[in-house]
């Protein structure tokens, strides 16, 4: 079970001036899992994926990936070692048509990114990859249309397809269904099941019967602690979890009891 | 086709046609042989300038750094009273520039937005009065070139770098290929990963690309076009001095390429073009020319908002 650990991280830490967004997590995150991370707003969500991600250098503490150190390194580092995330906040090319969007996210393991000669259409194994990235999560009729121009929901797929693009071991993905219709919701829950056949996925969601129902191991922060974590059924009767979503938010508190 | 919108198609073989032609009408008048080879120098210069701007997003006011030091390096290194060889130097001055914008550049491109464009001008500006004060090259008046370079290929020699029409076709020349250059580098896989640093850097770095080299890479390339539009200007005057260098040079570029259209790359020309007829024309007609000049500019630049190729474009494109 040990060796199957591809993320971890030891007593990680982020502060801003006195503001504690995350304290002494130490979690382990495994090949072939869901892992899911809920908690009120501000809990510390977002920091930890940006961490793990190497986009936020930790206040203190360490992460790990495959026994390696890797907290250190630059951020695009990270992608080469197969860690790709997603943001919250639609983060794309807007005027970029999709499949350029994927394009970019696939080019870049096919090698000629200093060929300053050779045109970017002219590489098909670039092509055929952000296709499939684009079927994967169903915007194939998309391909050719600015990215500004699809529906907000439509960008948040196209968010997921950009991480897929990069052909990722890890995927890290900040509340992906977020302004997702039901039925792209649903597809990308299918999706997911999926991919975790094969990946390791950090999933942050709000979406709380999604969670309940990807999750292999699913860890609750709340206010930059770590409360707890374990199946879905352990997490789901602590005390501490009802408390701290009780404390924080109503209709979360519902969503948990139903 | 690197040339991707039909606005394009038009206007860039219009004008190398009419460029080709230009000397032939003329013949008689070789005042404006020399003003219009001025004007596609300037235009070199300019079109590597609204690549970085426009097209890589670094924002330089220190672009004439490269300009002066086109000039500059040639009588650094060229012997005083021997004809040289124009391509074996032009290698070297591209050469030395491109280094010198790999260890200024490794500096500068840590820094981003209003840093960016306050280090690039410190920077030009410190080269500015190094040769503004220097004893060795001339000062302010700056350095005479008495021989011009000859261009013998293997002993073959077909161009005069004397004969003004043989050097107005050598800028036409290198200005064409400063064209294509620019379009193929920009429809590469490079260039494809340099437009979305543009659009969206940090997504970019998120999808694993080390965007300080891309644009390292960029300011390479841009700076040793502009370093090589100084030389050709340097040997056109027969003269180097510091306002080559000067941030008024770099300003006046900025203002062209925005004229013309920024980040359109042939735009480059037309805001060149569009900025030295205005000046010739309010100089002939009145003392307060500047004045006219800037507010010409202002007005164009308010009413076209995407400049003259923008505004073309629009018209053009369907
Ligand atoms: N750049 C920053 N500077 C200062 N404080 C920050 C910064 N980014 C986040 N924080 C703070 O850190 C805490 C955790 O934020 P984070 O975005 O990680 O929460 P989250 O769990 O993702 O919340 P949400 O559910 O709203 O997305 C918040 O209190 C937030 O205000
Ligand atoms: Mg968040």
């Amino acid at each position: 079970m040990a060796n199957d650990i591809v993320l971890e991280t030891e007593a990680l830490s982020k502060h801003w001036g006195g503001i504690k967004a995350l304290n002494d997590i130490s979690l382990q995150f495994h090949d072939r899992q869901l892992h899911g991370v809920v908690g009120p707003n501000g809990a510390g969500k977002s920091t930890l994926l940006n961490m793990l991600c190497g986009s936020l250098k930790p206040t203190s503490g360490c992460i790990f990936h495959k026994g390696e150190r890797i907290d250190t390194l630059k951020p695009w580092k990270f992608v080469r070692r197969g860690i790709g995330r997603s943001f919250q906040k639609t983060n794309i090319y807007p005027e970029a048509t999709c499949i350029e969007n994927c394009a970019i996210s696939a080019q870049r393991r096919f090698g000629g990114n200093f060929n300053l000669f050779v045109s970017r259409h002219s590489n098909k194994l670039v092509r055929k990859a952000a296709e499939q990235a684009l079927a994967q999560v169903g915007l194939e009729s998309r391909s050719d249309t600015v990215a500004a121009e699809i529906s907000y929901g439509e960008q948040r797929q196209l968010e997921i397809a950009m991480v897929l693009a990069t052909d990722p071991c890890i995927l890290l993905l900040d509340e992906p269904m977020a302004g997702m219709g039901h039925e792209e919701s649903q597809r990308i829950i299918e999706l997911l099941k999926e991919l975790k056949q094969t990946y390791c996925i950090v999933l942050v969601e709000h979406d709380m019967d999604a969670i309940f129902e990807l999750s292999d191991q699913l860890t609750v922060l709340d206010n930059g602690r770590h409360l707890i974590t374990g199946t879905v059924d352990e997490v789901r009767n602590d005390p501490r979890v009802k408390e701290a979503y009780l404390g924080a938010e109503e209709d979360d508190a519902e969503e948990e009891a139903a | 086709m690197i040339f991707e919108k039909r606005t394009e198609r038009i206007l860039v073989p219009m004008f190398f046609m009419v460029a080709l032609f230009l000397p032939l009408f003329l013949e008689s008048n070789s005042f404006f042989v020399g003003k219009v080879t001025t004007i596609i120098i300037l235009s070199i210069f300019v079109m590597s300038l609204d690549f970085l701007v426009g097209r890589v997003g670094l924002i330089t006011l220190g672009h004439a750094l490269f300009y002066g030091l086109g000039g500059y390096l040639f009588v650094i290194l060229a012997p005083e009273y021997e004809a040289v060889n124009f391509w074996i130097y032009t290698f070297y001055i591209c050469g030395i520039s491109a280094l010198i914008a790999l260890i200024t550049g490794a500096v500068v491109l840590r820094t981003t937005g209003i840093y960016f464009i306050m280090i690039t001008l410190a920077i030009s500006q410190m080269m500015f009065y190094y040769f503004f004060d220097s004893l060795e090259f001339g000062g302010d008046d700056g350095v005479f070139i008495f021989m011009k370079p000859e261009t013998s290929i293997f002993g073959l020699s077909f161009l005069n770098l004397d004969d003004p029409q043989h050097f107005y076709y050598l800028t036409l020349f290198s200005l064409f290929n400063t064209l294509v250059f620019f379009k193929v580098v920009l429809r590469s896989r490079f260039g494809r990963i340099v437009e979305a640093t543009k659009q969206n850097p940090d997504r970019t770095e998120a999808l694993g690309y080390n965007i300080f080299i891309f644009r390292l890479a960029c300011y390479v390339i841009g700076s040793t076009l502009g370093a090589y539009a100084g030389f050709l200007f340097a040997l056109q005057y027969g003269f180097v001095n510091p306002s080559f260098l000067a941030w008024e040079m770099s300003g006046t570029a900025l203002v062209m390429s925005i004229l013309g259209g920024l980040g359109t790359i042939y735009g480059a020309i037309l805001g060149t073009f569009t900025y030295e007829g205005l000046q010739y024309l309010f100089e002939h007609l009145t003392e307060e020319w500047l004045l006219f000049m800037g507010s010409a500019i202002i007005l164009m630049v308010i009413v076209l908002r995407k400049g003259i190729a923008g505004y073309l474009e629009k018209l053009l494109e369907k």
